[in-house]
């Protein structure tokens, strides 16, 4: 059945989560530029066979309008009829194939259009190094891009002078208010010398804090 | 910051623009092109002021930290200057995405082309070169002849069919800043409808658009 | 996450609302002396003890959160105009004024600044339920103020956090009556049915030749 292939891959990116990639599927992607060869083949001889026929039912108005019998123009006026039906019929088989190759360029279009936007948006958070285990799941076309892409993004925040990649989300208070929840003792932080005895309340640093805080040394107060 | 129409300004709009803050005007801003389905006019008028108030602000916080003025003051303009940049950097930023998903789109379309600053034309010249040398190589060559372009289906297209191109007729949650009387939604001769001044409103984009170029709506 | 506006989904995240909301007034009485703060933003100050002055709430959670002053709940957050609201609410199909930013702004006060607002209990419970009344409003108590062709809502005193819910809701419901009622749906053929916008696809275009 013509396209499905290619709905596969269309599906394939639908049901992927939001901004995460699977496989670049090269098996079927393959099989879909090979369908679309296949249409090709046909095709060809399609349209040579209608220019053909075309050309025959051209000849034949020229000799009828050189002059004829009535019997031979009966005869010319049915064998116009069967070129015309062949014609129409190799138009309507052409026009198939056409149309099934456009859904397939539509539909590799789409999966390599949308894998791309993903692409670019991961561009955004990591700068310009590709974590491994994105990187496997990328074709060697599409890991060019993300360098390429990466480059021009660069280049812009060079030329504007800013960094545009830093910021994604509101700035908040840098400093937070915390409950020590261990006896951790005297440490040298960002900005302080701080004592962290248990039950402690204390003002530190958002980031000073965070690694206590998720190794359950630490809360955050609210109020 | 452009007004776009000609119309004379009541006195005290005239006023309360002469007090708007250039934060206030690029919050605006932001706002605005977050929720335009299309990019709009690049302010670059307002971009440069917000950088020198930027630039002269980390000044101001250099010279605090060499004299040693109080923590709690340096922190406190330190979180005023981290907002303002903030605002920038994702006014900046939004502007780029948008023109990375629909390149080919506004380098074709002169109406958008025109609105973005020289810098983002060079940015967008690059991602445009890099889609299509990417669609090339992994679709495109490997196709028959008539159906190699990125922009036209096949060779036997009218017209260019394969750009996307964003949304105009999406919907927009929006607030006029005066009272609009007999406000034509769309040109299909339909019953027009008032807006009121402030109320918060509905509408696809497209009905509004030049309310939003012209600065009299803003998107929310 | 970095991704552009969709007009599919909401435009802003809530910790972009509640940065917007952060910029709204409220009035603080300081306990310390500090001179005027002249920010790109805005000038605000100077501060001296016990006397009540006006800044914005970021400034306001900052301060607090180092012990420099205390918050005045705003007026709209008392037991009884909170009370008045919900019945009023609870009453009508419409939506009651409140500030834009009510959700972001009673959030942030209940985080940094509990023990400043009095009833906090019943204050916090009654904001709730409004939150509650009017979101399932939102189905029923928005006026269509036009339905020929165009589509379109008003929504007369929602907030930034409502507003927020509804325009995703909003944009594909009238977008799929728009459609339904748009004369150019008869000429559209294959819709490629992807998350992505797309070009429509009009069509064949091949015209088949008679000779």
């Amino acid at each position: 059945m013509y396209g499905r292939k290619a709905t596969e891959l269309v599906k394939e990116f639908a049901s992927s989560e939001p901004g995460q990639l699977s496989t670049f599927n090269n098996d079927v992607f393959a099989q879909v530029l090979e369908e679309c060869n296949g249409h090709l083949l046909h095709l060809e001889p399609l349209m040579m066979n209608i220019q053909e026929n075309e050309n025959k039912l051209r000849d034949k108005r020229s000799e009828e309008e050189m002059g004829m019998s009535e019997d031979e123009r009966g005869n010319s006026e049915a064998e116009k009829m069967l070129i015309q039906s062949a014609i129409k019929s190799d138009q309507f088989g052409a026009l198939i194939h056409h149309l099934s190759l456009l859904r397939n360029k539509r539909c590799l279009m789409a999966y390599v259009y949308n894998r791309a936007e993903v692409i670019r948006n991961l561009g955004w958070m990591v700068d310009s190094v590709l974590p491994e285990e994105i990187e496997e799941k990328l074709s060697g076309t599409e890991k060019e891009y993300f360098k390429k892409h990466a480059n021009t993004l660069q280049s812009y925040m060079a030329e504007v002078d800013l960094h545009l990649t830093v910021d994604m989300v509101p700035p908040k208070d840098p400093y937070i208010k915390v409950r020590v929840l261990d006896d951790i003792g005297e440490v040298v932080l960002s900005d302080q010398v701080a004592n962290l005895a248990r039950h402690a309340i204390m003002f530190l640093r958002r980031t000073d804090a965070e690694q206590y805080i998720t190794q359950g040394q630490m809360e955050e107060l609210t109020s | 910051m452009d007004s776009g129409g000609g119309e004379g300004y009541a006195v005290d709009d005239y006023e309360s623009l002469m007090s708007t803050t250039d934060v206030e005007l690029l919050k605006t801003a932001w706002r605005n092109e977050k929720a335009a389905p299309e990019i709009l006019k690049f302010d670059s008028n307002l971009v440069q002021r917000s950088r020198q108030l930027i630039q002269f602000m980390e000044e101001t916080v250099d010279e605090f930290n060499k004299n040693g003025v109080d923590p709690l003051t340096v922190s406190l303009y330190q979180m005023d200057l981290d907002r303002t940049m903030f605002l920038l950097r994702s006014y900046l930023r939004t502007r780029l995405q948008k023109i990375e998903k629909y390149v080919f789109h506004i380098r074709k379309t002169a109406e958008l082309w025109n609105r973005l600053s020289l810098k983002e034309q060079q940015f967008a010249e690059g991602c445009a070169i890099d889609l299509k040398d990417h669609l090339e190589q992994s679709v495109l060559s490997k196709l028959p002849e008539q159906y190699q372009s990125h922009l036209r289906q096949s060779a036997a297209s009218e017209d260019d069919d394969m750009v996307p191109e964003p949304q105009l007729d999406a919907y927009v949650v929006c607030r006029s800043k005066r009272y609009l009387g007999a406000f034509q939604l769309d040109d299909g001769g339909e019953e027009p409808v008032n807006i009121e001044a402030d109320d918060l409103y509905a509408l696809p984009y497209k009905s509004i658009k030049p309310l939003v170029e012209s600065g009299q709506i803003d998107l929310v | 996450m970095a991704c552009a506006s969709e007009p599919h989904g909401s435009a802003f995240s809530a910790a972009e609302l509640e940065f917007l909301a952060e910029d709204e007034m409220i009035e603080i009485v300081p306990n310390l002396s500090m001179k005027a703060l002249n920010f790109i933003s805005g000038d605000f100050g100077p501060f001296r003890p016990q006397i009540a002055t006006q800044v914005p709430l970021w400034l306001a959670v900052a301060l607090k959160k180092r012990g420099k002053c205390t918050i005045r709940a705003p007026e709209w957050m008392s037991v009884d105009k909170l009370a008045q609201v919900l019945e009023a609410e609870r009453d009508s199909e419409k939506f009651q004024p409140l500030p834009f930013h009510y959700v972001e702004i009673s959030r942030l006060l209940f985080d940094h600044a509990r023990d400043d607002i009095p009833d906090i209990y019943m204050v916090r419970s009654l904001i709730e339920d409004i939150k509650d009344v009017r979101f399932h409003k939102i189905g029923t108590g928005l006026e269509i103020i036009s339905k020929e062709r165009t589509y379109a809502l008003r929504l007369k005193n929602l907030s930034a956090m409502e507003a927020n819910i509804v325009r995703p809701f909003v944009t594909s419901a009238l977008e799929t009556f728009y459609k339904l009622s748009s004369s150019e749906m008869i000429q559209e053929s294959n819709h490629v049915p992807n998350r992505q916008p797309q070009a429509t696809n009009r069509g064949p275009r091949r015209q088949l030749k008679d000779r």
